[in-house]
């Protein structure tokens, strides 16, 4: 398994955005599986999180135009869900379960170890941009704790040791 | 109609009420804070408890309707008293008690209701939730946001996106966290954004232009009628010791329910303004100060000297003095008398049944004046109106059009002599050879015709400033000058009355029926939603 | 028992429909076609299953609720938020047997006479939510969906709606919301989903191990499912195991072992050199147990009468060197983190609870806290909230408070007074330039 890295798009360039023909292709088509537009949103939302990395205000307010809602609504929305991102993410983003089952298997070691190999606490990125540290509530596969989430790849059972090499590999997928 | 018992009174509501309205009808006050009767429920802050007979579990009295027979305990019911006491020390574990430097304080449900159930202890110890940077925030121009007063009723929301349709405000982040916020921080312009802190139970949403200038506890409250445009908005006039406070809205599901929008509630502050004070009279291109009596006399033999009479009235005059006006000058005087109106930046409202009611005209009475007869002009025809010769122009309000400031007015208004009431400074006092001051409408009684076609009555707050008098009763005193004694009506009620018998348009109304409501503090109105 | 809805995990290939079809998969929906949509409905009801996705009710009965004469359009949801700490059950049918899941929603839409499927899977999910995809793309082009399901003329169209990372968007109402592009804020009951739900339409919502259940109901019969475990608690269940256990995973046994069997059999037991302290059995929103109730059956009914729930059928096994103080912080947060906002109890209660036990483990417990930790417990549940998450919340702090008080007091007792807070300085406090010392 390769996790993909983000690439985020940097604000400046998601002031005004248009979705091109792919995207409004992708958009149209999720339109046809609900009865309203405003269903259509978190679809939407991820197609933009994909395609730019985050969900920038320019987005926000691009995706209100196109589904008929006011970017209030839509921002509103967006900060219900802990899984959009509001600001730039880093290329991986570590997300370590915090929740009982993989506290109490070694989640809470994991999580310390990774704070102090990054020097980063829970919140932070490094400096380089490459990797971000977030904590989160329970992935939904505790019985392989303790879990990391990487952008979208689950990473299970995971050792100390494990998770280094897996750090090593990330890292030098940046110089790639 | 089903008939329910709330601790012990029974009631007869139709079928769909709520258990909080079942209950005001039968006297008994069930707290809440998130439910609104003009805006959807959503039972969030679960205040509303009370005791269903039958009913294993509490319920919420919100989102209960009623049905026949139910057996409601609200403050006879042991346990809806610790649900509630429960529900208090919720809210309050994370709400600042800043209540004394808090200008929601005496107006705020919170306060009330903590003050209502008594308890002066809390187990919380630990450290408040605040909200940095977002404690003292300007929201939009008109609101002051702060958030750790929040108690998320959802009310102010609910507004943006069920009534003025703008959906501006959203929750941001969730849990105990969340707070109110426009996207991405914009400011809050939306044409009603005041009503989100009529809305708002507690001083998280507050108006700046209100803020600390007066306690809501000092503030008496008058039934009137905004003069912000033709729909008519009902309002109460706030007011303490002769001056205007603020607008709040008074419930009217007919018209604005319980909404006004930001233009009409603050020209509130323009009531306060008076410059006229003294009756004046032009001798050598100076004005002198009179006394009513002389005033009046010599005007009623000017009036009745003058062979051409020309009147110009206004559609922000109440339907009395529109009334007197033309019985005096047209029927009487054998005067001419137009209304002027002008179009107003578009205005809307929406109703108790959710319908936007619309507006383009500036004026709140120019439907009154159409059902009166009288001609209405718009700035072309009365430049017209002025520019014909004649030996007396009387203007009964000089705000009533704006091409009454222009040079060109002037200048028309120079050639014979012009009486004019008046309030402000205006440009025709420059011209005027006669100015009487005139009282605001928050000292002036009469009735609107909304252009929804509803009568609908004002009533004084206070004595006008200085000598001033409301229009009406300066035309009654000029007709008892001319001894024209059938329209020396010594009330606008009286007035009211001739014009009911006379007139197609006000037949079968009667003055007292005419709403309004009774002069009250403050208090005993507040909440209505 | 041999596995029913884990029959695919270990098959190879056994994602693809072929390998489904040759199993003699998609005979239940081809039977299903056949019948009436009552009929179906009376086998699932027949069946006794009960739902899966955590509180338990029949699955035929909910469907029964849906108003049969209704005009327009109705819905399925099924379920796939999994996001009860504890539980990782339908990822793993998801993983092994997609089409199981899809033949079972298409059954069900059937019965209720819907016409749109959606599959609510929680946005973690991605590659389950990918595998979902291709298989309904696969169904769909074997026309198992879509205008004309197996040459029938019912019309099916299944979607998947992937979450955005909210643990109330589990409950069915929040879910509507969240699916009808909104913040997962739940609704006020009445009405139910079945009657007002997704698009103000009657809609069902289940569970995917409920859907699971259904296609061996129909192929086997309702007698031979409720042949499994005993009445009211029938049919195979799936039992996550996490925590101190030697072997934890999914399970799949019949309704109604004991959880000896299950941690000690299946699990072999926890871990070396420790021992049982207490387990979460449905989930960590039910009233945790402790080891004198291992015997407990893990059904329904058993749990319930001792006092906890079946929940999602996620046991949480926690050894003695777990600190039932921090366990009950940890939760704690999380549902100070997942709770909507909506409600009072819930919003405020799960915040200062957390507070409370965060504050006690600082070293700074008080001898009132476990009271009034109880005292919030109990007014943020049984009612006064709006969802359920107000007791998900509130049941299993509370029952440790009560089953472990030992542990607070041990805390309490080593306690020291928390250090008054500091206050910030304000800008005109300090010394003013100019003005001292002259
Ligand atoms: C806070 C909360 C979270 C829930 N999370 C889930 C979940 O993740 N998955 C699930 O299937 N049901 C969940 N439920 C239960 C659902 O509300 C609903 O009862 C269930 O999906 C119905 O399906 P069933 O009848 O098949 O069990 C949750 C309920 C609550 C109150
Ligand atoms: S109980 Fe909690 S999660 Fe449920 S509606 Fe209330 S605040 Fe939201
Ligand atoms: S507790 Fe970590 S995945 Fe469930
Ligand atoms: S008024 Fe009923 S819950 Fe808020």
């Amino acid at each position: 398994m390769r996790t993909v890295a983000i690439h985020a798009v940097p604000e400046e360039q998601l002031t005004h955005v248009t979705f091109d023909a792919t995207m409004e292709e992708r958009i149209s088509e999720l339109l046809t599986h609900y009865p309203t537009r405003r269903a259509a949103l978190l679809p939407v939302l991820w197609l933009c999180q994909e395609r730019y990395g985050w969900i920038a205000p320019g987005v926000i307010e691009a995706v209100a135009a196109r589904l008929g809602e006011s970017p209030a609504f839509v921002q509103g929305v967006v900060t219900f869900y802990t899984m959009f991102y509001t600001s730039p993410p880093a290329r991986y983003v570590l997300q370590v379960c915090k929740t009982l089952s993989c506290a109490v298997c070694g989640g809470r070691e994991l999580l310390e170890h990774l704070k102090a190999r990054l020097g980063i606490d829970l919140g932070e990125r490094t400096q380089d941009g490459t990797f971000q540290l977030i904590g989160v509530q329970c992935l939904g596969a505790c019985g392989s704790a303790p879990v990391i989430q990487i952008n979208d790849d689950y990473y299970e059972n995971l050792t100390i040791e494990q998770l280094d090499a897996l750090v090593d590999e990330l890292s030098q997928g940046k110089e790639a | 109609m089903p008939k329910v018992t709330i601790d012990g009174t029974v009631v007869e509501v139709p079928a769909g009420t709520n258990l909080i309205e079942a209950a005001r009808q039968a006297g008994v006050a069930i707290p809440y804070f998130c439910y609104h009767p003009y805006l959807s429920i959503v039972g969030q802050c679960r205040i509303c408890m009370v005791e269903i007979e039958g009913a294993p579990r509490l319920a919420i009295a919100c989102a209960t309707p009623v049905t026949d027979g139910m057996v409601v305990r609200s403050e006879t019911s042991a346990r809806v008293k610790e649900a509630r006491d429960a529900v208090m020390e919720f809210l309050l574990a994370n709400h600042p008690l800043d209540c004394p430097v808090c200008d929601q304080a005496g107006e705020c449900l919170l306060q009330d209701h903590s003050f209502t159930e008594g308890r002066d202890t809390t187990h919380m110890v630990e450290t408040r939730r605040t909200f940095p940077g977002l404690e003292r925030r300007l929201l939009g121009p008109h609101i002051v946001q702060n958030q750790n007063r929040c108690i998320h009723c959802s009310r102010c929301i609910r507004f943006t996106q069920e009534i003025s349709e703008t959906a501006a405000l959203t929750y941001k982040s969730r849990g105990n966290h969340a707070f109110i916020d426009t996207f991405d921080g914009q400011p809050f312009t939306d044409p009603f954004s005041a009503c989100t802190a009529d809305v708002c139970p507690v001083g998280a949403l507050t108006i700046r232009e209100f803020r600390f200038r007066k306690r809501a506890w000092k503030l008496r409250s008058t039934p009137s009628v905004c003069p912000g445009c033709s729909i008519g908005c009902n309002l109460w006039i706030d007011h303490h010791e002769r001056t205007v406070y603020r607008f709040t809205p008074r419930e009217n599901p007919a018209v604005n329910a319980t909404w006004l929008c930001d233009f009409g509630r603050f020209l509130a502050e323009s009531l306060n303004e008076t410059h006229c004070l003294h009756p004046l009279h032009r001798v050598e291109g100076q004005l002198h100060r009179v006394s009513w009596g002389e005033a009046m006399r010599a005007l009623a033999l000017d009036v009745s000297a003058a062979r051409t009479l020309r009147v110009v009235a206004s559609a922000n005059l109440s339907n009395e003095t529109l009334f007197l006006a033309r019985e005096l000058f047209v029927r009487h005087l054998k005067g001419e008398l137009v209304v002027p109106v002008h179009p107003g930046e578009p205005r809307r409202m929406k109703n108790g049944k959710g319908e936007w009611l619309y507006s383009r005209d500036a004026h709140p009475n120019s439907e009154g004046a159409r059902r009166l007869g009288l001609e209405l002009v718009d700035g072309e025809r009365l430049a017209r109106f002025l520019y014909g010769a004649a030996d007396l122009t009387v203007i009964l309000d000089p705000t009533a059009h704006p091409y009454l400031s222009t040079a060109e007015a002037l200048q028309l208004l120079r050639v014979s002599p012009t009486l004019s009431l008046a309030r402000t400074n205006h440009p025709t006092a420059e011209v005027a050879s006669w100015l009487l001051p005139v009282a605001s409408l928050a000292s002036d009684e009469g009735t609107f015709t909304s252009s929804g076609g509803h009568v609908q009555r004002f009533q004084p707050a206070f004595s006008p400033a200085g000598e001033a008098r409301p229009a009406w009763q300066i035309l009654q005193l000029l007709a008892r000058a001319m001894g024209v004694s059938a329209l020396d009506l010594d009330s606008p009620a009286a007035v009211f009355a001739a014009m009911a018998t006379k007139e197609k348009g006000f037949s079968g109304l009667e003055w007292e029926r005419l709403g309004g409501g009774s002069p009250s503090t403050y208090r005993e109105h507040q909440h209505v939603g | 028992m041999e596995p029913v809805l884990l029959r695919a995990r270990g098959v190879p290939n056994s994602r693809h429909i072929d390998t489904y079809l040759a199993a003699g998969g998609y005979e239940g929906l081809k039977k299903a076609l056949t019948m009436d949509p009552e009929a179906v409905t009376k086998e699932v009801l027949d069946s006794e299953l009960r739902g899966r996705g955590g509180a338990g009710f029949p699955t035929g009965r909910k469907w029964t609720f849906v108003p049969k004469e209704h005009p327009g359009p109705k819905y399925l949801i099924c379920n796939a938020d999994e996001s009860e700490p504890g539980t990782f059950k339908d990822r793993e049918i998801i993983e092994y047997d997609p089409h199981l899941l899809i033949e079972g929603i298409a059954i069900a839409s059937y019965a209720i006479r819907a016409n749109t499927a959606y599959i609510y899977i929680r946005g973690e999910f991605v590659r389950w939510a990918r595998i979902l995809e291709t298989a309904i793309a696969e169904a769909r082009q074997r026309d198992i969906l879509g205008a004309s399901v197996m040459g029938s003329n019912y019309r099916l169209d299944v979607w998947v709606h992937r979450g955005a990372g909210a643990y109330i968007c589990g409950e069915e109402t929040s879910l509507i919301e969240s699916l009808e592009g909104k913040r997962g804020f739940p609704r006020l009951k009445p009405p139910f989903p079945a009657v007002v739900g997704v698009f103000g339409k009657p809609t069902v919502v289940n569970n995917v191990e409920t859907l699971a259940c259904v296609p061996s109901i129909l192929t086997r019969g309702a007698a031979w499912f409720a042949s499994i475990g005993r009445p009211r608690n029938t049919g195979p269940k799936l039992y996550c195991v996490s925590g101190h256990v030697r072997r934890p995973g999914v399970y799949e046994l019949p309704m109604g072992v004991t959880f000896r069997e299950i941690i000690e059999e299946h699990c072999g037991g926890i871990r070396d050199g420790h021992t049982l302290k207490a387990f979460f059995p449905g989930g960590s929103s039910a009233p945790v147990m402790t080891p004198d109730q291992i015997d407990v059956k893990a059904d329904f009914d058993a749990c319930a009468e001792a006092g906890s729930m079946l929940g999602s059928g996620g046991v949480i096994v926690l050894d003695d060197s777990v600190d039932m103080v921090e366990a009950a912080a940890n939760l704690a947060h999380f549902y100070a983190h997942e709770s909507c906002g909506q409600c009072t109890p819930c919003r405020e209660g799960s915040d200062w609870a957390m507070d409370i036990l965060d504050r006690i483990l600082e070293g700074h417990g008080r001898p009132e806290d476990p009271a009034t930790l109880l005292r919030i417990c109990q007014y943020a549940s049984q009612g006064m909230t709006i969802c359920p998450l107000g007791d998900a919340f509130a049941l299993p702090i509370s029952s440790i408070v009560k089953k472990f008080p030992y542990e607070f007091e041990r805390h309490i007792a080593a306690a020291t007074p928390r250090p008054p807070k500091k206050l910030p300085v304000l800008p005109w406090a300090g010394p003013r330039p100019g003005f001292d010392g002259q």
